[in-house]
């Protein structure tokens, strides 16, 4: 396999290609990137198994062929030369990296052994980028990273009313959000992707443009997604996922509307006293709006945030961490908390869109 | 905001030299001069503390036993005594106590103390350190290097510069104490390696190299944004206030606790599911009594596994409420192991706690299934509070369970291993 490339085109493909790559592999050849040069197309490809991130670009192909080399040691040398043309020639387990004055051979991993991941299918639909994004900043940072929990690690994608559904829980809370789709749609089933792929899909699609879109393509065990000339593709979990719906009430008797940015100061502010990621932020309803307060082994603090409140006047504590993640995932100027009582379910939403929503449970404070 | 007025640099760095090796050889005289190893003396230790003797020949803490002893064949090599050098480290802080209350401790054998409420009552920063070296040596008999700058990153660069140095020909003696006064801060790091700073990995400083930074001069040059570019933004801010000798980290007394574990290296890898099991347990109950020692329960708690290839696979599970009996959290951890698939021997096993708090207020869950876990730690609670008032009263082993017992009586389960760099040679050299 020989080709040439510029410089920055292929540091860009080692790099997005390579966080696919397990960083303490099981297997030598894993810590490895495949690189496929055919006609004037290069594929670099990263997998740690479960996940697998795909980058095909232009080169100038001179011979066909196939290598592995070392993820991060390539990576490195090819960001580290001059700016400019270089040659990549790779014969057996040896492979060149010439630039114009810098010359590098360094040992290759057998191409055989590295794992045949599947080529994707065609996708079955689209969906805008940005909106994709967003929803997945707003969603993924609710699933959970505890291994006795394999189930909520992942999201949950669900066909709803011809659009996408994009769900997650660690069990303390959940978020929701509903996207559109821009052609196509998921088959009518419920797929379990894992959250790591979708942070990295995330990645990839910040900042996109308003005419970009992800092509998705998913089959019974594999879902793939298609931005541009990189593809992530990712096996799903095997499992049912814990029925939402039935968490979400139908209705709330308390509603507190309050100023997004001030609400997000104030609990920000008192949670400067909570050092142990457990200490609850207490937040007593009230006609004209909430009062909050934090009491730690460090002090107390207390704070008063001025809005709309209908209900009851009561006390619910959360934790201010999921609290915070939810208050900034909503995007609007006003937020609204809704609520039963303080040991139930309450939801945090924008005042004006009804495509996300964020379940929160309460801690119950002794 | 204005400009801030020139500080005066008040933060010292108190290092002490080789402590865990220097505590041997003031215990035993006759090592004095010697290459001393303090460490996990099996084939498979590390390296906790060594003299300036050992450092001669290249050895360093942190290093693996095995090389350490390729480097030093002569050097007599010791388990350590945990205790001993925390009641010698109890007496260091006494004598930081004397001088401030600002005193941030990283380990037994370094802190950094803020002097400012000091300088009035005991003369400036340089006097300070002074007596703290003083003092130090009459109450303990050892021997501190002191930096001072005006930020901790400074003040311990500093010290390290004041370091005795171990040459072909022997130990050369430090400063002792060296002051980096306000303003000279940058002049100060320029010349250092990147890799002297904070926050400097292995592979932060291969990115760095990769576009040509390799002193901390070079990388005060590039700019803050260059660096976010190549690093991300908290980094990127970070390491160029480093390089321009600015952290607005103050000192902090009493850092809460984050995490508590426990592991153990074995001499053989272990392939019985019944004894990773027995291990797991007694981790667990080590973990909880020193939870407990603190008043804290522990809402995550995770197992490490490392077997024979070095493979190094972590589990994690968040409970709604924090636990702190032994009994729960091992069931934790077991059923842990439970899912990792054991691929040939283990070699390195551990459980730790973390999310700790000292309240007992519970995280509601929608899908209640820890209710296992949680009903052994109501049913234990009882039990471990009327077993920890009889052996604060009548010490570690005077109760305990019928599986800690050997011949020799009830095992203490209360403190840290006593293998924990790394498993104990049949024979330990002395």
């Amino acid at each position: 396999m020989k080709f040439r490339s510029e410089r920055d085109a292929l540091a860009e493909a080692l790099a997005t290609a390579g966080r696919a790559v397990a960083s303490r592999g099981s297997s030598a050849v894993l810590s490895g990137l495949l690189l496929h040069c055919e006609g004037n197309t290069l594929t670099v490809t990263g997998t740690d198994l479960d996940l697998a991130i795909r980058v095909q670009f232009e080169v100038i192909g001179i011979t066909d062929g196939t290598a592995v080399i070392p993820a991060k040691l390539a990576a490195d040398i090819v960001r580290s030369l001059e700016p400019g043309a270089l040659t990549i020639d790779a014969v057996e387990e040896r492979v060149d990296i010439a630039a114009a004055r810098s010359h590098f051979g360094i040992h290759a991993y057998p191409a055989a052994e590295f794992p045949n991941v599947a080529t994707a299918a065609t996708p079955t639909f689209h969906i805008g980028a940005k909106a994709l994004t967003e929803g997945l900043k707003q969603v993924v940072r609710a699933s959970s990273s505890d291994d006795a929990r394999p189930l909520l690690t992942g999201v949950l994608l669900t066909n709803h009313d011809g659009g996408l559904r994009m769900v997650a829980t660690d069990s303390y809370r959940l978020a929701l959000r509903d996207l559109g789709v821009a052609s196509g749609g998921l088959a009518d089933s419920d797929i379990l992707v894992p959250a790591r792929s979708l942070n990295e899909l995330a990645r990839l699609t910040n900042g996109s443009g308003d005419e970009d879109v992800v092509g998705i393509a998913h089959s019974a065990n594999e879902i793939a997604f298609t931005v541009g000339n990189v593809t992530i593709s990712t096996r799903l979990l095997d499992g049912t996922y814990p029925d939402y719906r039935q968490l979400i009430p139908e209705s709330y008797p308390n509603q507190l509307v309050v100023g997004k940015e001030t609400l997000m100061n104030a609990v920000r502010r008192v949670r400067l006293l909570v050092r142990d990621n457990t200490t609850p932020v207490r937040l007593s309803m009230r006609s004209g709006g909430v009062d909050l307060t934090v009491k730690s082994t460090d002090g107390d603090a207390s704070e008063t945030v001025d809005g709309d409140y209908t209900g009851d006047e009561f006390t619910i504590a959360f934790n201010p961490t999921y609290l915070i993640d939810g208050i900034d995932a909503v995007l609007s100027d006003e937020v609204v908390i809704e609520s039963t009582d303080a040991s139930r379910p309450a939801t945090v939403r924008s005042a004006e869109h009804t495509d996300f929503r964020y379940l929160l449970m309460p801690v119950r404070v002794s | 905001m204005a400009e801030a007025p020139p500080l005066t640099p008040t933060i010292l760095h108190v290092d002490m030299d080789a402590f865990f090796a220097a505590v041997e050889v003031l215990d035993h005289p006759e090592l004095a001069g010697k290459p001393v190893l303090v460490g996990g003396t099996g084939n498979r230790g590390v390296v906790a503390a060594c003299t300036y003797e050992a450092r001669a020949f290249g050895v360093r803490s942190a290093m693996a036993m095995v090389k350490a002893r390729q480097l030093c064949p002569d050097a007599i090599v010791l388990p350590g005594n945990f205790a001993r050098y925390h009641e010698v480290s109890t007496q260091v802080h006494a004598v930081f106590a004397e001088v401030t209350d600002q005193i941030e401790a990283i380990g037994l054998d370094e802190a950094f103390l803020d002097v400012a409420p000091a300088v009035r009552r005991m003369g400036d920063p340089l006097e300070i350190a002074q007596y703290l070296r003083a003092r130090i040596a009459t109450t303990t008999g050892l021997r501190a290097s002191v930096g001072i700058g005006t930020t901790k990153m400074v003040a311990k660069l500093a010290s390290r510069q004041a370091k005795p140095r171990a040459t072909a020909t022997g130990v050369e003696d430090g400063q002792g104490v060296v002051v980096v006064p306000a303003g000279t801060e940058r002049a100060f790091v320029a010349p250092l390696p990147v890799r002297a700073l904070w926050g400097i990995g292995p592979s932060t400083a291969a990115k760095l190299a990769g576009v040509g930074i390799t002193t901390v001069a070079e990388l005060a040059d590039i700019g803050e944004a260059v660096l976010i570019g190549l690093l991300g933004g908290g980094a990127g801010r970070h390491l160029s206030a480093m390089a321009n000798g600015r952290d607005p980290d103050p000192v902090s007394g009493g850092r809460p606790v984050q995490s508590i574990s426990q592991e153990s290296t074995f001499p053989v890898d272990l392939h019985d599911a019944g004894e990773l099991a027995a291990v797991l347990t007694e981790h667990a109950e080590r973990v909880a009594a020193q939870l407990r020692s603190k008043g804290m329960v522990a809402r995550t708690i995770a197992i490490k596994v490392r077997f024979g290839d070095f493979t190094t696979v972590s589990r994690r599970a968040t409970q709604a409420r924090g636990l702190n009996t032994g009994q729960a959290i091992a069931k934790v951890a077991t059923d842990l192991l439970a899912s990792v698939p054991l691929r040939g021997g283990v070699r390195l096993l551990g459980v730790g706690a973390s999310g700790l708090s000292e309240s007992a207020d519970e995280q509601l869950t929608m899908f209640m299934d820890d209710g296992a876990v949680q009903a052994i730690e109501e049913e234990w609670t009882p039990v471990t509070t009327a077993i920890d008032a009889v052996r604060d009263r009548f010490g570690p082993t005077a109760v305990g369970l019928g599986r800690d017992l050997d011949a020799s009586g009830l095992l203490d389960r209360t403190g840290r291993r006593p293998d924990r760099w790394g498993p104990t040679a049949p024979n330990p050299t002395p």
